[in-house]
């Protein structure tokens, strides 16, 4: 069986509820990429400004609802009926352990934004930081990096087809 | 036909020969049966998932066989 017949037998595979899944979780990795670009290429004085830091955040929304509403579009083309039918009950095992881990990271999330908020609050002299409004970054990194897992997890628990584990 | 494979420790099912024994019917027409997606059938076939017990007995019910021709749980006492 060469490459092409694989790739053919793979596609064949896979559920259109995963192309979906797969699709969120490319789009969701685009828009984290984005945003630590962003960051990582932003002047001291881009990176203090509130101003610059709104039209940040904003570009992130704009992308995340252009991107998200173009692939539900192409896909909507390429979708038989399976949309359209309940989720099974593994299916909602699946999903359910997807916002488990998403949940965990966003709490996490938030218990650091608050711990870094009160560090800075406070002037603490250790674990000062050099990154201005750094607990507002620490919570959209947690957002984004939940939502990753919410879509990452529930591929690899409906491929791999264990999810007691 | 064969008997639900009683060596492993668990639940574990012959649905994969009773397909085959059926006209060689897929996993997608069995799924169609019994109101599941393809893969849930699939991860029941190799006892990754023990379905529930509503869908047991319409598996069950597409062979028209009673579940413990389809099903055998084998516990490590």
């Amino acid at each position: 069986m060469n490459n092409k017949q694989k790739l053919i037998q793979w596609l064949q595979e896979t559920s259109f509820r995963e192309v979906t899944l797969s699709v969120d979780f490319i789009v969701t990795g685009y828009i984290s990429y984005f945003y630590l670009s962003q960051l990582l290429n932003a002047t001291p004085e881009q990176l203090a400004s509130i101003e610059w830091l709104s039209t940040v955040l904003l570009e992130v929304i704009v992308y995340s609802i252009v991107l998200m509403v173009v692939s539900y579009i192409a896909l909507a083309f390429i979708s038989d009926d399976e949309l359209s039918r309940p989720m099974d009950v593994r299916e909602k095992q699946i999903n359910l352990v997807g916002y488990k881990y998403s949940a965990i990271i966003l709490q996490v999330g938030v218990v650091l934004a608050l711990f870094q908020y009160n560090i800075a609050a406070q002037d603490f002299e250790f674990m000062q930081s050099s990154v201005p409004h750094l607990p507002l970054h620490i919570l959209v990194g947690a957002f984004l990096a939940a939502e990753l897992a919410h879509y990452g997890v529930q591929l690899y628990k409906g491929r791999s087809g264990d999810i007691y584990e | 036909m064969s008997k639900p494979d009683d060596n492993k420790i668990g639940i574990s099912n012959s649905i994969r020969t009773l397909r085959f024994l059926n006209n060689e019917m897929t996993q997608k027409q069995l799924a169609e049966h019994i109101g599941v997606t393809r893969q849930t059938v699939m991860a029941i076939e190799s006892n990754k998932y023990s379905p529930t017990l509503e869908v047991a007995f319409k598996i069950a019910e597409v062979f028209n066989l009673p579940l413990d021709k389809v099903f055998s749980y084998r516990s490590d006492k």
